[in-house]
């Protein structure tokens, strides 16, 4: 099986990256021939990375979630699927490029680094980790899709200001509906890391006894609850709107990527296993 | 074939001359009554703002394109149009420019979709007047289907090329969903009134109107069923509207920076549009700095359409060769309304009859009487083709015109089913 997934390793990037040409070529061609290709196309790169994950979990005996190059491979389908459940309620196909770039970033940094680890620490295994990491990893997808919709609005309202009707202008839907698309992905993408968090209480002092709220993760992760959850109920009670609720999106994506570096690759951290 | 074709279009003549020589629908059933069965057998006129254009077969082969266009000056009593403010076409010209026309290619507005309606308009007008014959009901098949092709196989009739059309794009840019937006129109002039009624076709939730001559606004509210504001007291209810299209006769500007910031103020910065579709300009283009509004004036609008208008023109090679085709269609079609084709058609079709009954019934006869059966069933389908056979070569062959052949060689072929079975032929070799 070893060589299956080492195959399937070497194929998804590829997938990916052939995925992000489609959708490219007809978000430049507008070419309305290639929409039912693209989806497909999508459709079969996720069906083969569930493969993957399946079957890396079989083998090495547990879930693909103990060392950061696993996760970037979890969270490169969890953003991909998000999107393509996105697309199939709303209709809206311009904006996959976009989307679709992220995982392709994702999974190429994992398919080079990844490593077959069968030996993880027993505290790896539990059950509530899982669930603790997966439910954080789908609301940081979540967060990812809210910042790059909010992105392309920003995109969009500057070309609409000063009266550039180029391909963005042509291809996009309307600033309404980015800023909404942006909105509930930020929303549930808050959910889930809601979710996250109260598994993470519940699990921590069972898991690691000696823990301390200063650890570089939490205060991250606690920041941008915080900044998303600020953003969230501005929007709700009608005070913030638009560019504000955007920019404070963006913002909570960029802490979320930093603080996963720092704890990651720099300070010293529970939360580094890798 | 003798097909005869006049035009006067915005590439022959000046815009007065056009004017003079349009006909209204009910012109064009009287010029009909007159011309048919006098000067054409059959035939199509067709007139919109932009083109007077008659097609047709004439009753007498002499019958020339002056005649035709002197007909109508007088019938006009029209005196500057001469001669050289035609365009003529014979035939195969004449079927390339209705083709062409079909398509949008041939219009002022390159891809306007309205003339495919126009021109089916006018083709209903003559099958009404039983003017259209078998060659014009054919013609008449292939120009729709030319149309057709050409706005779903092209994107010739895509994106917003008039001004109002490209404001209503914008709109639709910024917010999802025009029924559940207002809009306020200033100005009810001849453009105003094209914006509110744009507005309106297009589902605006709420529209309003408001006009320096209220009672002018009042009138165009009763027909569109809106809501007016006198103009004096206007600016109080800005804050309401998400869409505010302006298009006054001012000589100055008559919403300030201040107002509109104002209104947002009041509006808690919700997006609002201001389309300043007014020569001079009616709102202060400073206010395009103010958060969440979009301001947008008939420069940024002719942007828009300039571009749709150059892809448009891009397009135009993809529908020209879907002219071509049809074009190509259409005379294989009247090609094959000759003796010999049809002679070859009509004994195919037989022999074809004759082999696949005696393959069916060959089983009941023995093996020296199924070489019989075939010479004999052959004998049977010779003998009943001869006579129909020596009538058609007889066409060939007589005084009546190509067109009045072609006419009853197209029964023929259309009682035998021939039509059918000389495609397959083609497609066999």
């Amino acid at each position: 099986m070893n060589s299956a997934i080492d195959f399937l390793n070497v194929l998804l990037p590829f997938l990916y990256f052939v995925s992000f040409g489609i959708y490219a070529v007809a978000f430049t061609k507008g070419d309305k021939k290639l929409d039912n290709y693209k989806r497909l196309f999508l459709f079969i790169t996720l069906l083969v990375h569930t493969v993957y994950l399946g079957m890396r979990t079989i083998e090495f005996d547990h879930p693909p979630i103990t060392n950061v190059f696993e996760i970037f491979t979890v969270l490169a389908f969890s953003v991909c699927f998000s999107y393509f459940l996105l697309e199939l309620i709303t209709d809206i196909r311009g904006t996959g490029p976009f989307i679709i770039i992220i995982s392709l970033i994702f999974q190429t940094i994992s398919s080079i680094f990844i490593e077959d680890l069968v030996e993880v620490r027993e505290v790896l295994r539990s059950n509530l980790l899982g669930s603790h990491v997966f439910s954080a990893l789908l609301g940081y997808s979540g967060f990812t899709i809210s910042a790059v919709y909010g992105f392309l609005y920003l995109v969009l309202y500057k070309d609409i200001k000063d009266n550039r009707f180029g391909l963005i202008f042509n291809r996009l839907p309307s600033l309404e509906v980015l800023e909404r698309l942006s909105f509930y992905s930020a929303v549930i993408g808050f959910i889930l890391l809601s979710i996250a968090i109260v598994i993470g209480i519940i699990w921590l002092p069972m898991a690691f006894p000696d823990f301390s709220f200063t650890d570089p993760k939490i205060v991250g992760t606690s920041l941008v609850w915080i900044l998303y959850g600020i953003g969230i109920a501005s929007k709700i009670f009608g005070k913030w709107r638009g560019k504000k609720v955007i920019f404070l999106s963006i913002l909570g994506f960029l802490l979320a990527i930093f603080s996963t570096m720092i704890t990651n690759f720099l300070a010293k951290s529970f939360h580094s296993f890798y | 074939m003798n097909l005869l074709s006049i035009s006067i279009n915005h590439r022959s003549a000046p815009v007065e001359l056009r004017e003079a020589l349009h006909l209204s629908n009910d012109e064009i059933t009287n010029l009909i009554k007159q011309i048919k069965g006098s000067l054409l057998a059959e035939g199509l006129v067709i007139s919109t703002c932009n083109r007077t254009e008659i097609y047709g077969i004439p009753v007498n082969p002499e019958l020339s394109h002056t005649d035709l266009q002197q007909y109508i000056i007088n019938q006009k009593s029209v005196t500057d149009v001469k001669p050289e403010h035609f365009q003529n076409y014979n035939a195969k010209s004449a079927v390339s420019h209705l083709f062409r026309l079909a398509a949008g290619i041939d219009s002022m507005l390159i891809g306007d979709n309205q003339i495919y309606k126009q021109v089916k308009d006018s083709f209903q007008l003559a099958e009404d007047a039983e003017f259209s014959g078998f060659l014009m009901k054919r013609l008449f098949d292939h120009a729709a289907k030319v149309g057709k092709r050409a706005i779903t196989e092209t994107a010739i009739s895509e994106g917003a090329v008039t001004v109002s059309f490209a404001a209503v794009q914008l709109i639709e840019k910024i917010f999802a969903n025009l029924s559940k937006k207002s809009a306020l129109v200033i100005g009810t002039g001849e453009t105003g009134e094209i914006a509110a009624k744009h507005l309106r076709s297009r589902g605006v939730g709420r529209l309003a109107l408001t006009n320096r001559t209220f009672e002018k606004a009042e009138r165009l509210a009763e027909e569109l069923k809106t809501a007016v504001f006198p103009f004096n007291n206007f600016k109080e209810h800005l804050h309401k509207f998400d869409i505010v299209v302006s298009a006054t006769s001012s000589e100055g500007i008559i919403l300030t920076r201040t107002d509109i910031a104002s209104a947002m103020k009041k509006r808690n910065n919700a997006e609002m549009v201001l389309m300043d579709i007014a020569v001079p300009r009616d709102i202060d283009p400073a206010s395009t700095h103010i958060d969440y509004v979009f301001y947008h004036d008939i420069d940024s609008l002719n942007i828009i359409v300039e571009q749709n208008l150059n892809k448009r023109r891009e397009e135009i090679p993809k529908v020209e060769r879907i002219v071509e085709e049809e074009i190509e269609a259409f005379f294989n079609w009247y090609n094959s309304l000759q003796a010999a084709p049809t002679i070859k058609s009509l004994r195919n079709h037989f022999e074809s009859i004759r082999r696949e009954e005696v393959e069916k019934n060959k089983n009941r006869f023995s093996k020296e009487e199924q070489e019989k059966l075939d010479i004999i069933t052959k004998r049977i389908v010779n003998k009943l083709l001869h006579q129909p056979s020596v009538e058609l070569k007889k066409f060939n062959d007589s005084s009546e015109s190509r067109d009045e052949s072609a006419m009853k060689i197209s029964i023929i072929r259309e009682i035998f089913g021939l039509q059918h079975n000389s495609n397959e032929e083609k497609k066999n070799e």
